[in-house]
């Protein structure tokens, strides 16, 4: 029997070229809806610089009134993942599919992530700002609400990807729904979870250095009220210890996740 | 007869029958090989039997009890160990953990939800560990071990249900010959020692051979043979492996 050379794939065909011909339209068409003037900003590169360079040399006193708004920062993006957690969590159980069979109280627990999620964190800030007044505490409620919405999902994701085989193995032994949540489910997507936390974290400390712009505390208050008051030099050590603060969080928490799928 | 399935038939949503009225009986303490190709329903068939599959027609008997469709599904399942071919350890627990997992059934909800066992249940583990030689990697996770090591843990978890029955399902097909082996002699030398009753799915002629006291042949979800392993003549196995053509 002649052997079958099987037919090879399809490359590029018409509709391909086609896509990819009004997908670069549709580009075009969005670059004058946002009004895209590259020969500006060519322009208005000096000015940057100008920004920048009037920042320099920084003023470090400075920095003397900025260790308590920078700690605050902290506590905001450490306080809004265990909220985000808390909130996360639950929902994010009640909305995995082998989890929770229910599409009813599946879709419920989706449209609340979804709201959650929507929302971003600088509009629910202005929300808890008015609610319970300025301050960390808004903030860190803020991103809690934000983030667990976002958490909650991934959560739910990651419990949808474990491998099914130990959930059927501890069903077969007698094990109720609740039992196998936490035996089967739960130690497989654990690490999953450590890591989309200690991200999040990193996220929320740039987060929370702008939620001060609205009241909502942290070091970001403080940047807002140097440019407002054009206290460059100053404007200058903020934005210097937040790059400082960001990288050593992202640094320790690559460091941390390396460390848990390296083991 | 401790086991007794009744004209056990299973169609799966979108048409495909799994089962076509499978009876027959199984005495206590038998080692059963369920022999068969790949797709011929032996898993669908055990999975009938505790329930984690619901058959479409028939009933399965334990102990003179319907249990198909009725009974507290919990007490029922610990009645029936479950081995499985990928082993299905909770690979980031510890070896012993694994093990406590098969008391489960017995324990309420709300203390093992902060994974607490009770003193009983921890020796009870450590005994079914030593039955398969794993008491001295108990402290283990599992992901640590070899695959015929988790699968030695595993029978040790379906052993510390206390079971009447062990379902095996292609308990070895994912090892090499050796070790195939070797697990199997456990199986076979625990349910001795123990009065325990076992059916092994299977798809290799030789091992149904050398441990099947009893086997049962099926084929494109009916049983096509039932006798002693001694009985599987070349004519017999055709039958179970090749119907397809021999019905053309």
């Amino acid at each position: 029997m002649a052997a079958v050379i099987p037919a090879q794939p399809p490359g590029w065909r018409l509709p391909h070229i086609a896509l990819a011909a009004a997908l670069v339209a549709f580009l075009l068409w969005c670059a004058d809806g946002v009004n895209l003037r590259p020969a500006e900003v060519a322009g208005a590169l000096p000015v940057i610089g100008e920004y920048f360079a009037r920042m320099w040399p920084p003023k470090w006193e400075f920095s003397e009134v900025l260790w308590k708004p920078a700690a605050e920062t902290l506590y905001i993006a450490l306080w809004g993942n265990v909220i985000a957690l808390f909130i996360g969590l639950p929902l994010g159980l009640c909305a995995a599919r082998n989890v929770v069979r229910s599409a009813a109280l599946r879709n419920a627990a989706m449209a609340v992530l979804n709201l959650l999620r929507s929302i971003s964190e600088l509009i629910w800030a202005v929300f808890f700002v008015a609610a319970v007044g300025l301050g960390p505490f808004p903030g860190a409620l803020a991103l809690g609400v934000n983030f667990g919405g976002i958490l909650g999902r991934l959560y739910a994701e990651a419990l949808e990807n474990i491998d099914p085989g130990p959930v059927e193995a501890l069903a077969a032994t007698g094990a109720s729904r609740l039992q196998i949540i936490a035996y089967a489910m739960l130690p497989q997507a654990l690490p999953q979870f450590v890591t989309y936390n200690l991200y999040w974290f990193e996220v929320g400390v740039r987060s929370a250095t702008v939620l001060g712009m609205v009241g909502a505390g942290g070091i970001g208050f403080e940047l807002v009220t140097t440019i407002r008051l054009f206290e460059w030099r100053e404007t200058g050590v903020v934005l210097l210890l937040i790059l400082a603060m960001v990288t050593v969080i992202d640094l320790a928490s690559t460091y941390i996740r390396g460390r848990i799928y390296g083991a | 007869m401790v086991l007794e399935l009744e004209a056990v038939s299973k169609t799966y949503p979108g048409g495909v029958q799994a089962l076509r009225e499978v009876s027959f009986g199984v005495p206590q303490g038998q080692f059963l090989v369920i022999l068969g190709p790949s797709g011929a329903g032996k898993s669908t068939l055990m999975r009938c039997v505790n329930r984690l599959v619901e058959p479409t027609a028939g009933s399965v008997v334990f102990e003179g009890q319907r249990i198909t469709g009725r009974g507290n599904l919990r007490a029922i399942r610990r009645q029936f160990g479950m081995v499985f071919q990928q082993f299905n350890l909770v690979k980031r627990l510890s070896v012993l953990t694994n093990v406590m997992t098969g008391r489960l059934g017995y324990r309420s909800v709300w203390r093992s939800l902060v994974y607490s066992f009770p003193e009983e249940d921890k020796r009870i583990a450590v005994e079914c560990l030593a039955r398969v030689n794993m008491e001295h990697k108990a402290f283990q996770r599992a992901d640590t071990l070899s695959g015929g090591e988790q699968q030695r843990v595993a029978i040790a978890r379906a052993l510390a249900q206390h079971p009447k029955v062990i379902l095996a399902d292609e308990p070895v097909a994912s090892l090499d010959p050796k070790i195939a082996r070797q697990v199997l002699t456990y199986l076979r030398q625990v349910a001795k020692e123990l009065g325990i009753t076992v059916l092994c799915n299977l798809h290799q002629v030789d091992y149904a051979r050398e441990f099947a006291e009893r086997v049962v042949g099926m084929s494109k979800g009916a049983v096509v043979f039932d006798g002693p392993a001694a009985e599987l003549t070349e004519d017999i196995l055709h039958r179970i492996y090749y119907r397809e053509e021999k019905a053309a």
